[in-house]
């Protein structure tokens, strides 16, 4: 998992670390149970103050995506979002709201929204079953 | 925001030499734990600013506060507590690089032998060189050595990589992000004063821009880089002279516009879809850009 930061995207740089955290772990570039990398590493790695980097992950912990094991690290969790359906569903519409908007300026209809949502799904799910160990393109021993 | 005392406090700060107010009226604020920017064009007032922290210099009028302690009454205490990097770093030059970490060492309470040997080895710094034949970026990373080793709770440093090569002024900003931070960070403060803002990005949490000795804008780095933004847009025609409120047309080139707006981007890129341009996008300005864009217009922007 290699993180991009991009200064001129307005975005608060510590939700810049938490979004890729959690594109990785929808990729499946970042495994449940994978250690993430250590604060000090990637804040070095970044060039990214280490107060930044922790914020990244406290939020990142808040949200459930990853846990701290003491003295062992941070890890990402098994799909275990602490909150009740609805209040993910909510959640999900509320970052819909942003596409559909996106998407009325960019002239896409419904059904080609709904055909790119799709997609992007398989787009998805393609990379997590690439990042599989045994999937088909593992390596022959 | 913070209630804890403020690593360093400065009021009102005066600093006048002969006729010339080199600082004139100028006040901030650092939490511990934060990365503070202080940054101004040469010549603005910042050397002038931290030497008066160190009582280096008197002030003329003001009143500054390290640690909740005046500088000049409890200069040891104060001292003891923090290190300095200067732009220009001198060292004994008959005593070799061990010798000076002995020597300098002395005069510390405490001192980290794993993390001098940690980065004399990093730097490749032979301990037997003698300092006068160090180039002048191993002379700087043995001053940041020296400055981290003690543990201090406060790190100052003014101009810290100016003149150094890129890959040397990269080991030291990860030098001070990895080792300095690397126990207690909520408290270890740093307060650099620097033009190479690019560099600092992102390490800097909080900054100061200084101009005339004067204090010009003070704000959080997402805060600034959320309120500054640099819109462009194009128009199938040269599009009409339109009124964007505050914001300043920066580049106007034929049928091409680029805006830069100050915290009221959606009502200037309400105001230019209006006007149906075939392009438009919008991204923010670096810590650079702004301190650019806050020199050039003059005067408070924020």
């Amino acid at each position: 998992m290699l993180i991009q930061l991009d200064f001129k995207s307005g975005k608060p740089v510590y939700l810049q670390v938490v979004d890729q955290i959690k594109a990785a772990a929808a990729s499946g570039a970042l495994k449940p149970g994978e250690p993430l990398p250590s604060i000090r590493p990637l804040a070095e790695q970044l060039r990214l103050n280490r107060n930044t980097v922790a914020k990244a992950y406290t939020e990142l912990e808040g949200q459930g995506i990853i846990e701290t094991v003491a003295g062992r690290g941070c890890f990402l969790r098994l799909n275990n979002s602490p909150f009740r359906k609805e209040v993910r569903r909510q959640l999900l519409a509320d970052e819909l709201d942003h596409a559909v908007v996106q998407a009325h300026h960019l002239q896409i209809g419904r059904t080609d929204f709904l055909a790119l949502a799709a997609e992007r799904f398989d787009a998805f799910e393609q990379k997590r079953a690439d990042a599989e160990p045994n999937s088909s393109k593992q390596e022959k021993p | 925001m913070n209630t804890a005392t403020p690593v360093i406090d400065i009021q009102h700060l005066v600093r006048r030499y002969g006729h010339t107010d080199a600082v004139n009226g100028l006040s901030l604020r650092v939490a511990p734990g934060r990365c503070y920017g202080f940054f101004g064009r040469n010549g603005a007032g910042k050397t002038t600013t931290i030497k008066c922290l160190l009582n280096l210099l008197r002030p003329t009028a003001g009143d500054i506060r390290v640690f909740g302690l005046d500088p000049a009454r409890h200069e040891v205490a104060v001292k003891s507590r923090l290190a300095y990097v200067p732009d220009y770093v001198a060292f004994y030059p008959w005593m070799t690089v061990r010798e000076t970490l002995d020597y300098l060492a002395s005069f510390r309470e405490q001192w980290n032998r794993d993390t001098e040997r940690a980065l004399l080895d990093q730097f490749r710094l032979d301990p037997g060189q003698k300092t006068s034949h160090l180039s002048k970026g191993q002379r700087t990373q043995l001053a940041l050595l020296v400055a981290i080793c003690p543990e201090p709770e406060l790190l100052v440093l003014d101009e810290p990589t100016s003149g150094l090569d890129p890959i040397v002024r990269r080991e030291f900003i990860e030098t001070v992000i990895g080792a300095y931070q690397e126990s207690d960070p909520g408290r270890r403060t740093v307060f650099v004063s620097t033009h190479l803002i690019a560099e600092f990005e992102g390490l800097i949490d909080e900054f100061t821009i200084i101009d005339r000795g004067r204090e010009v804008m003070t704000l959080a780095s997402d805060t600034a880089r959320e309120r500054y933004q640099k819109i462009y847009a194009r128009f199938a025609t040269e599009p009409p002279v339109v009124d964007l409120g505050e914001a300043k047309v920066f580049r106007r080139e034929g049928r091409e516009l680029e805006v830069i707006v100050n915290g009221n981007s959606a009502e200037v890129l309400a105001r230019l879809k209006a006007l149906r341009p075939e392009a438009i996008n919008t991204e923010a300005l670096t810590l650079e850009e702004i301190f650019v864009t806050a020199l050039k217009t003059g005067g408070p922007v924020a």
